[in-house]
């Protein structure tokens, strides 16, 4: 292990990066490269200029092992007043003097969050702050990190405190009536976005909104999920919304669940010659995400294929190809392979506005396709061997039981965290069942063979939310945390922004927001 | 595409020798804010700003940036040129505004129909 300290100078712009630069010899003479040296390097950068433009000194700290960096931030300094306002894009403090050269553009801490694993800021006013920043050196630990793919619209918050029993893994808080998500434990599975009534929660906006143009146009391929084309009503019909998708400019338009049916194939074929069983299919990787954060276990069950999503990446590869993912867990999927910027993601939002654009204002609906043979017939409805399920609530009651054995009867689970698969994601506005009619009777159906790779690496558990790098301060910090459950009233109320009494012990502990307390005395009552 | 080639298009002039002309860019980004100027930098990107301050080079360098195109005409700090040469980065002066300077360069790299490479 490598312990540095690089002292850092207030105010100096002068000689701004000095400790940046000197961290980056060092690493180099390690070894260190490529695309964990960028994030280490931004970083690292972001931090130093945040103590020379507003403390009066500071000092990083790094340390290095074989699993990870991680990097310390102190400073001397006024502090930040607002934590949450710091971490919202686009706000500053800066000096106009600093602004005049570029900074203050109040990206300084979101790129830091954005460039590490793990994030942490502390502030204490009129004495400084102190930013820490983890990054994985190997690819795999990296990946384990989620929930960097939902974005937070905190102006349309009314603090109704849904989103916080709606989550599975208890990765919401509301602080400060805004929401915040615990990036650790989030594992993308929409159930917050379907229960918000007001949209705080979206998939992350995309970095140029030129892009959409770029992408269009020429012999450009095109993945969609199928429940776009039947999100225009009764009166346009997905060969409409097909046609419109042409005339923007994509030739060659293709579905994600095309890799879904040969995906499910493969993995009843796999489960049918293994002697352990249910075998967990990888059709949606918020399941997957949840598998290996919250029910390691069942990990070697997982079947060891790719996941759709990342099965369509790998058939353009190495050449381009413009995506659209149903939800965020495929969002971040499609972001991991994505490291070159060789593929084009657009969010679904805003490629429908440009099929609105140019649909028809009344289609002529077509015949219906009579014919319309066994829709579902990849499915595992009428399959004896094959358990489909949907919805976070009951995908985790069957992973529950898979846990205690009682699924051994299943050959194969097929579960979507939302309804009806992708068709119910709540990116998308339709009906979930009336979605997957239209398509149905649509005619589009066809069999085109594509390829189910295995998976390269095998899927992992995760860490998880650590409480502390250092075991002991670790096993100090679990005592408090029980100590302090035990004293708060156990009712699980969510009056205090966490889902239960010992998600709060646990933010008040692990100073994850500072005013943290029980709104009610021991007992229960309102004081 | 070569960088002697880009410099060719949007007229600019390189400040110091460094004989780094012929080095390859696949990508330039322009922007006027560090963080984003930042979060773009790599290999074989070149910059493209109104910015002329001597921070720009050490994102350069801490990104491993090979070229900055500093755009308006505008004249680079001292501390810039001192910061770059150390660091081998590549600064071109362009009298062009950031506008033209980034649709003669859009067009040389991706061609007339605003295709991606």
């Amino acid at each position: 292990m490598i312990t540095s300290c690089f002292p850092i100078a207030g105010g100096r712009f002068e000689d701004a990066g000095a400790a940046s630069r000197k961290l980056k010899e060092q690493l180099k003479q390690i070894g260190i490269a490529g695309q964990i040296m960028r994030r280490i390097m931004i970083a690292a950068y972001e931090a130093e200029m945040n103590v020379v433009i507003h403390a009066c000194k500071g000092n990083l700290w790094t340390r290095l092992d074989g699993e990870r960096f991680s990097m310390e931030v102190i400073d001397e300094g006024p502090g930040i007043t607002d934590l949450h306002l710091a971490m919202k894009p686009g706000y500053s403090t800066a000096s106009a003097e600093a602004r005049q050269i570029g900074f203050g553009a109040g990206m300084g801490l979101p790129n830091i969050e954005k460039a590490s694993d793990l994030f942490e800021v502390n502030s204490h006013v009129g004495k400084g702050t102190r930013v820490r920043a983890t990054i994985f050196l190997k690819t795999q630990q990296v990946e384990q990190s989620a929930g960097r793919s939902l974005s937070i619209q905190m102006e349309r918050c009314v603090g109704c405190f849904d989103c916080l029993k709606a989550c599975p893994t208890r990765a919401l808080r509301v602080w400060n009536r805004q929401p915040h998500i615990l990036p650790a434990l989030c594992i993308e599975c929409t159930a917050c976005i379907e229960v918000c009534r007001r949209g705080v929660f979206e998939l992350p906006a995309m970095q140029n909104s030129n892009d959409l143009e770029e992408s269009s146009g020429g012999a450009h391929t095109l993945v969609i999920p199928r429940a776009l084309l039947t999100q225009f009503g009764s009166k346009i019909p997905p060969e409409t919304v097909l046609a419109a998708l042409r005339n923007l400019g994509y030739r060659d338009i293709r579905f994600t669940e095309e890799w879904d049916s040969e995906l499910r194939r493969m993995v009843r074929h796999y489960a049918a010659e293994r002697e352990v069983h249910p075998v967990i299919s990888p059709i949606c990787p918020a399941v997957i995400s949840l598998v290996e954060s919250q029910f390691p276990s069942l990990i070697p069950q997982i079947a060891p294929f790719v996941t759709p999503i990342q099965a369509a990446v790998e058939a353009w590869a190495p050449d381009t190809a413009t995506f659209v993912p149903a939800c965020p867990s495929q969002h971040t999927q499609l972001e991991r392979a994505n490291l070159s910027a060789r593929l084009r993601i657009i969010n679904p939002a805003e490629l429908s506005a440009r099929i609105l654009s140019e649909l028809p204002l009344q289609a002529d609906t077509p015949a219906r396709n009579q014919k319309s043979s066994d829709q579902r017939q990849s499915s595992g409805k009428n399959d004896p061997a094959v358990l489909e399920a949907w919805g976070v609530k009951n995908v985790v009651e069957i992973l529950e039981q898979t846990e205690r054995g009682m699924t051994g009867d299943f050959q194969v689970l097929e579960l979507s965290c939302c309804e009806n698969g992708c068709y119910g994601t709540p990116l998308f506005q339709e009906n979930p069942y009336m979605a997957e009619k239209r398509w149905a009777s649509s005619g589009l159906e066809c069999e085109r063979p594509v390829e189910v790779s295995s998976v390269k690496q095998p899927y992992q558990a995760r860490a998880g939310m650590r409480l502390d790098a250092d075991m002991d301060r670790a096993i100090e910090k679990l005592a408090r945390i029980d100590e302090l459950t035990a004293k708060l009233p156990g009712r699980d109320c969510g009056v205090c922004g966490a889902p239960t009494c010992s998600s709060l012990a646990e933010d008040i502990v692990l100073e994850r927001c500072p005013g943290l307390e029980c709104p009610f005395s021991p007992t229960g009552e309102i004081p | 595409m070569k960088l002697e080639q880009l410099i060719e298009v949007i007229e600019a002039r390189i400040l110091q020798p460094c004989g780094r002309e012929g080095i390859e860019i696949a990508r330039v980004f322009a922007g006027d804010k560090m963080s984003a100027l930042l979060e773009r930098a790599g290999p074989q990107t070149m910059l493209v700003t109104n910015l002329v301050n001597a921070q720009l080079a050490c994102v350069a360098e801490l990104m491993d940036c090979p070229a900055l195109c500093l755009v308006g005409g505008a004249e680079p700090d001292p501390h810039l040129l001192e910061a770059a040469a150390r660091a081998e980065t590549v600064i071109l002066v362009c009298r062009l505004d950031m506008f033209e300077t980034c649709g003669r360069l859009h067009r040389r790299l991706y061609g007339d129909d605003s295709q991606q490479p």
